[in-house]
């Protein structure tokens, strides 16, 4: 967790889908890759959800929100949209990956991890 | 009510406590101020980035040196909206 103290570093918070479908494994992977990366930093999209004070002033004090979303529903979209937040959007399904269909491997993660990053701060 | 600081003991955290506990006397309010600075304790409460200031558990600001008058404003129940 950065501390702000002093410092001109960006705060970019990762939030994953995490659903029941094989998008949603590779949403919640390619999120703590990128936090692995140094991206940005993983945190809860449920949280969101559930309108908690810390996680949503978080988000609003963010310089990018970057939400990761399994398929075409997009519920990590939607809690964004409902709390009024700035956000970069990326669905799973736009990877050339099928919904309950598409092995998650480590293959996988690492390409569409390595895919997304640069889009990021793009 | 609670007031409680969130931060690891950095000086933008000493500041903000110190806005706090100037605001709070100039309002004259019976207020309990609580320095939370373990950092599984502050994660928990959601808060990414610190300084941090909550009242009664609510998160009101992340990551900001909050001036006094704006803790004034927090505490009066208002809503500073400039932040």
């Amino acid at each position: 967790m950065p501390c702000n103290c002093g410092s001109d570093k960006e705060n970019n918070l990762i939030y994953a889908c995490s659903g029941a479908a094989n998008t949603g494994l590779l949403a919640d992977q390619v999120m703590r890759t990128l936090n692995r990366d140094g991206v940005g930093d993983s945190t809860c999209l449920a949280a969101m959800g559930a309108d908690l004070s810390g996680f949503i002033m978080s988000a609003k004090n963010a310089t990018r929100n970057i939400v990761l979303d399994g398929c075409k529903v997009s519920c990590g979209k939607k809690i964004f949209e409902k709390n009024g937040l700035p956000f970069r959007h990326f669905i799973m399904t736009d990877f050339d990956v099928e919904k309950g269909k598409t092995a998650i491997t480590g293959d996988l993660i690492e390409a569409v991890s390595e895919r997304i990053s640069p889009l990021v701060t793009a | 009510m609670k007031v409680q600081i969130l931060g690891t003991g950095c000086p933008k955290c000493k500041l903000l406590e110190q806005h706090a506990r100037e605001a709070i006397t100039e309002l004259g309010i019976q207020v309990d101020v609580e320095k939370v600075t373990d950092i599984d304790k502050i994660m928990e409460m959601g808060v990414m980035m610190t300084p941090a200031l909550a009242i009664d558990d609510v998160v009101k600001s992340v990551g900001k040196v909050l001036t006094k008058d704006q803790v004034k404003s927090y505490l009066d129940g208002g809503k500073f909206h400039a932040l």
